[in-house]
């Protein structure tokens, strides 16, 4: 194995499934954690552990300071000025149906959609159209894997809103979101970004991005489980209803109404998820440490000459790989079904994912209903991608 | 819980195994023990649901003795599908009853496969359970 030194810091990475090293390969699902990570949490449990915010105890303050250190992290990362945090992506796109969307759409009202778009993008968009009458307007997927751009330029008409994939979580395509957000703000619709996976890739600048709305999680880009973050602009900010009702939310509670926090409290009521802030914080450090430019180009060239291979063995792969794309190699094998591979990858210790990874009506545009799921992160190597493609033929000659 | 015989051996023949990839090799081959059903007689009504893959099975009654037979795009779930017309084809409908899927967890399979896939093995064996007891009543 070349040694990379940032793999030290990742427990996981030494162990072993069934008698074999582990090569982790399905990081567009979640990525592993970084000691820091692990320690940030239970150092939180261990000496900290508190509710946030009204009590006035030293624990309080401290486990205040670990949450909201968060939030200003969200901040600075993101040059953002609203962070509101959340389970998650979905957790962070149903709070923008729910909180605008039931504010701001209604009856004849059209929201753009695209084919790309992952289920979480997708059905808290039809459950609002169900409830208010909107229109749901879908941008179609190419044969190149793209977004055909003038259907969507057609659809901004009259459209409120349009929620459009960073990176497609299947394909790894990069979609063209200046144009998009251009273009949609110029027909009056505000925009929101499913950055699940494309915030753990790229440095984003949200103020100069120009998106009203990003939404993506902590577990993508080495973070805990369980915490997300919804990023928003002061205009659309302001135009947001509180959704879910109860403690940190308010200002005041009389038998008579209630009133509310004017700042991101007001869309984070009960308990937050703070030892999942504290730790999300320690992954951002953790990420400060890396060139993320120079990681991302490495991690592409792993996914290159993966599909190159694949593809010389006879494998469709779905992608293009273009520079800005994600890491993710998505393919399947003319005979062999992609669970049959996946679970015989397994059993050497590669771990990847199959199925129709949550984007049923891209993988119907597509015409198939699975496939096997490689995708890279920071801690992989050129030399476990050149030893995946040496299992995969030596299971090939095996099996198919 | 006692099997009969020939599930016996073969849970036998699967412990002796440790190789995983091995095991799953066994579990491909079975996929050759399932009587066919050929993929233009698959409907909802055959279809296992909570499987990753398409999977159908039907289960008729031969001189009064349990026949399943079945197929699957992926060759995991059809050798799932072998394994289990070994343990029940050609028993009485009251005996194939008996059956409890715990013979799986004996052989290894539920703990070499995906919870996603242990799963589909459950909904296969409930479904097939069902039928029997359908065609019982």
């Amino acid at each position: 194995m070349i040694y990379l030194a940032l793999r030290d810091d990742f427990p996981i990475l030494q162990r072993t499934v069934h008698g074999h090293p582990l090569v982790y390969l399905d990081n567009a699902a979640t990525t592993q954690k970084p000691q820091v990570v692990i320690d940030a949490m239970s150092e939180y449990y261990s000496r900290s552990n508190a509710n946030v915010h009204r009590a006035v105890h030293t624990l309080a303050g401290e486990a205040t300071d670990g949450y909201e250190g968060c939030r200003t992290r969200l901040k600075t990362w993101f040059n953002a000025e609203r962070a509101i945090l959340t389970s998650g992506t979905t957790e962070a796109i149903n709070l923008v149906a729910h909180a605008w969307g039931r504010a701001n759409l209604t009856k004849d009202d059209a929201i753009v959609l695209t084919e790309m778009e992952h289920h979480s993008d997708i059905v808290p968009w039809q459950m609002l159209a169900e409830e208010r009458g909107v229109e749901i307007r879908y941008v179609p997927v190419l044969d190149d894997f793209t977004l055909d751009m003038e259907v969507f330029e057609a659809s901004l008409v009259g459209a409120k809103l349009v929620c459009v994939v960073h990176t497609s979580n299947v394909l790894g395509v990069r979609n063209p979101l200046e144009r998009i957000i251009e273009s949609a703000h110029a027909a009056g619709a505000k925009v929101l970004i499913d950055a699940a996976q494309g915030a753990p890739h790229v440095r984003i600048d949200f103020d100069a991005f120009g998106a009203d709305f990003m939404a993506f999680s902590a577990h993508k880009m080495c973070g805990p489980t369980g915490i997300g973050a919804l990023l928003v602009r002061p205009d659309a900010f302001q135009e947001m209803q509180p959704f879910m009702g109860g403690g940190d939310m308010i200002e005041t509670v009389t038998t008579e109404g209630s009133t509310y926090q004017e700042n991101e409290h007001k869309f984070e009521a009960g308990t937050p998820r703070i030892a999942e802030a504290i730790g999300w914080n320690a992954a951002f450090g953790w990420m400060e440490s890396l060139d993320l430019e120079k990681e991302h180009k490495r991690m592409l060239e792993i996914a290159r000459y993966t599909a190159k291979e694949l593809r010389g063995m006879g494998m469709t792969v779905y992608g293009r790989h273009d520079d800005g794309d994600s890491a993710v190699v998505s393919f399947l094998h003319p005979k062999l079904h992609s669970e049959d591979m996946a679970h015989l990858l397994d059993a050497v210790g590669y771990a990847v994912r199959t199925g129709h990874h949550c984007a049923q009506p891209l993988l119907h545009r597509l015409g198939i209903t699975s496939t096997v799921r490689a995708s890279y992160y920071f801690y992989n190597t050129m030399e476990e991608a050149e030893k995946f493609i040496a299992q995969l033929k030596i299971i090939l000659e095996r099996f198919a | 819980m006692t099997y009969p015989v020939h599930l016996v051996e073969l849970i036998e023949e699967f412990q002796e195994v440790e190789d995983q990839m091995e095991r799953l090799e066994m579990v491909f081959e079975m996929a050759d023990e399932v009587l066919v059903l050929a993929v233009d007689v698959w409907s909802d009504e055959t279809r296992i649901l909570g499987c990753q893959s398409e999977a159908h099975v039907l289960v008729t009654l031969d001189d009064g003795k349990v026949l399943m037979s079945g197929g699957a795009d992926a060759q995991l779930v059809q050798g799932l599908m072998g394994i289990l017309s070994i343990a029940i084809n050609g028993a009485a409908p009251a005996q194939a009853l008996l059956l409890s899927p715990d013979f799986a967890t004996e052989m290894g399979i539920l703990n070499s496969l995906s919870p996603g896939r242990s799963n589909g093995f459950r909904n296969m064996f409930d479904k097939v359970m069902l039928e029997i007891r359908r065609l019982e009543a």
